[in-house]
């Protein structure tokens, strides 16, 4: 993927004409450098000679390497090396032949290219600068991207913190549902004269999940154990109402109780699995929500034996609010994944990295 | 004359709460039987022939609504509903009884009292409730259903499982050779429907087709250039790749 980019910000790069204008302007002076040093201390002791070959090479190299790269546009760093050296090695000869050609035809010096092996000296040489040059300009190009990669991460964090605050407001207005808050008080009411136990419960369980999310603006972030008990509160809210229709089990390892895990992303997930998928069926079913810790991935999985999606139906506000929390927590290393649960149902997969938590 | 009732309400607490306060405020309200949910309560009503009917709106499968049609002018019917806004002002409008969860006392001897006068005056019950109820459901799913008779999410095969993706995340489809490529921030898949299906199936205010073979999210598109040869080089944002706009639609991109 990062290969990817980093090949396609090349030719973004080289798309801009005034990046294409400094680079060339780059060739020209570093060929005529070149032709400098190599008369002082080189093989060849003619100025105009080295001037004109290291030009025509020059000029040759870059012009081939940069049409053929632009026209294909290789995608991995393999292919595009791969047609650099092919690009380089005719680039050198046609560049020889054009040298000879400009000698000849302006200065009237037929170099002798047989003596002193001149042709195999000019042509090793070109080659090497050649490679040199063409390595110095990739480097230059790659470097610049991550540059721009790391000022945009910057960027990222500083809006991530700015947005941080409207994102949990946001969290809190789309989390307590009337529906929800009046069919549990009614439960809540039903409960104190019939069976006062499982309605202090009810009680205890509400308490606990407003607490937690109504003072969603304060923590940044929150354990794995807290949230699930917040998690475990509401779906034994659910429980009493749905009775023999909900079923629900929470599996985490030991080891990730006390992971560090922001609050309010499961939550949403829990109640779609909830609304859309069993309190609508007849039958009722199974919540599962399962963590697991792989490829210094966190990976949190809600599933449920609902109904599952029909095509038309609307995305909750809750899953779009997800997404863009995991987007503005971790950029494009959160991610949500959802799929459908076999055989029926969905499950929903939250992944963020370890090392960000 | 004593006079038969049944419950219906997929909660189970609500129902021996319901029926606990009739007990208090008409016993000689004879319940019958309690349903969990729509089917149940159609067999009972066969069953049992009640009076009256405690109807919950809320339930899966068929709804309380459903139930209502069904029974109308069978026997007479009171609501209950916990927060069903535009249920409640029809009823409200049309005179039909209903009760808000959490059920009180005072509220429920109204009801009663009025039930017992319109037993009394007329043994039948009323037929033109189904009407009402009808012009409720459709209300109802109006509301409801506004706006998403479009394809809301896309499915697609990954690797052993099926994918589910809201619409509203995927930047652009493009057609393939035998497939239609959905591109997202987070990588792309591959659908069968084609881009004719879909140009169709997707809501036109949020999606655009710019080409034989690209339908693009309007709310991605960062801005709209020109090439040499006369056609839309459209940008996206936070992409690097450009869509080419046929001249065909070019005219989408007209300034206003």
């Amino acid at each position: 993927m990062e290969q990817q980019y980093e090949t396609k910000y090349i030719f973004k790069y080289w798309s801009n004409i005034k990046n294409d204008v400094i680079d060339f302007i780059y060739v020209i002076i570093s060929c005529t450098v070149l032709a400098i040093v190599v008369t002082i201390i080189g093989p060849i002791r003619s100025f105009l000679v080295n001037f004109v070959a290291s030009q025509s090479f020059g000029i040759t190299v870059t012009s081939i390497v940069f049409w053929s790269l632009m026209i294909i546009r290789p995608r991995t760093w393999e292919l595009l090396l791969f047609i650099v050296v092919i690009d380089v090695c005719c680039a050198v000869l046609i560049g020889l032949q054009i040298c000879i050609f400009i000698l000849q035809y302006f200065f009237n010096i037929v170099p002798d290219l047989q003596a002193n092996g001149l042709g195999l000296q000019l042509i090793i040489g070109g080659l090497l600068f050649s490679f040199f040059g063409v390595y110095f300009f990739l480097t230059k190009i790659r470097l610049k991207y991550r540059n721009e990669m790391i000022d945009k991460e910057k960027t990222r964090r500083t809006d991530m913190e700015k947005e941080n605050l409207s994102a949990s407001l946001k969290v809190l207005q789309a989390q307590i549902e009337p529906h929800f808050l009046f069919n549990t008080l009614s439960n809540i009411l039903s409960l104190i004269d019939t069976k006062p136990d499982t309605g202090k419960s009810m009680l205890l369980d509400l308490t606990k999940y407003l607490r937690t999310s109504l003072s969603r603006t304060l923590p940044e972030k929150t354990t794995l154990f807290q949230e699930m008990s917040m998690i475990k509160a509401y779906l034994d809210i659910h429980k009493i109402r749905m009775d023999k229709r909900l079923n629900y089990k929470i599996d985490v390892p030991d080891n990730l109780w006390q992971h560090s895990f922001p609050p309010m992303l499961l939550q949403p997930l829990v109640e779609n699995a909830i609304k859309h998928g069993l309190e609508p069926k007849v039958e009722g079913g199974e919540i599962v929500i399962r963590a697991i810790e792989e490829n210094n991935l966190l990976k949190i999985e809600v599933a449920d034996t609902g109904l599952g999606f029909s095509d038309l139906d609307k995305p909750g506000l809750g899953i779009t609010n997800v997404r863009e929390r995991l987007g503005l927590l971790f950029g494009e290393k959160g991610r949500l994944i959802i799929e459908e649960n076999k055989p029926h149902g969905v499950r929903a997969t939250i992944e963020v990295p370890v090392s960000e938590l | 004359m004593n006079y038969k009732a049944i419950i219906v309400d997929d909660e189970k607490e609500l129902r021996t709460y319901l029926k606990k306060m009739l007990a208090e405020t008409w016993p000689q309200l004879e319940i019958c039987g309690e349903a969990a949910n729509g089917k149940e309560a159609l067999k009972m009503v066969d069953a049992f022939a009640p009076h009256i009917v405690f109807l919950d709106i809320k339930m899966p499968g068929l709804s309380g609504l459903d139930v209502a049609k069904n029974i109308a002018g069978i026997c007479r019917i009171v609501f209950i509903t916990a927060f069903d806004q535009y249920a409640v002002e029809a009823f409200e409008r049309e005179a039909v009884d209903y009760l808000i969860k959490p059920v009180t006392k005072e509220r429920l001897l109204q009801t009663i009292s009025r039930l017992k006068k319109q037993l009394q005056s007329s043994p039948e019950p009323p037929t033109n409730i189904a009407k009402i109820i009808t012009q409720v459901l459709a209300n109802l799913q109006e509301n409801t259903n506004a706006g998403y008779r479009y394809l809301q999410w896309i499915k697609t095969q990954h690797k052993e499982s099926v994918r589910i993706i809201p619409v509203e995340e995927v930047d652009y489809f493009q057609a393939g050779d035998k497939y239609t490529l959905v591109k997202t921030a987070q990588g792309e898949e591959l659908i069968k429907k084609s881009i004719k299906e879909l140009s169709q199936e997707l809501d036109p205010q949020k999606f655009w087709q710019i080409h034989r073979g690209t339908i693009v999210n309007v709310s991605r598109i960062e801005n709209v250039g020109r090439s040499f040869t006369g056609r839309g080089i459209l940008k996206l944002k936070n992409r690097s790749d450009d869509l080419t706009v046929s001249r065909q639609y070019l005219h989408l991109f007209k300034q206003m």
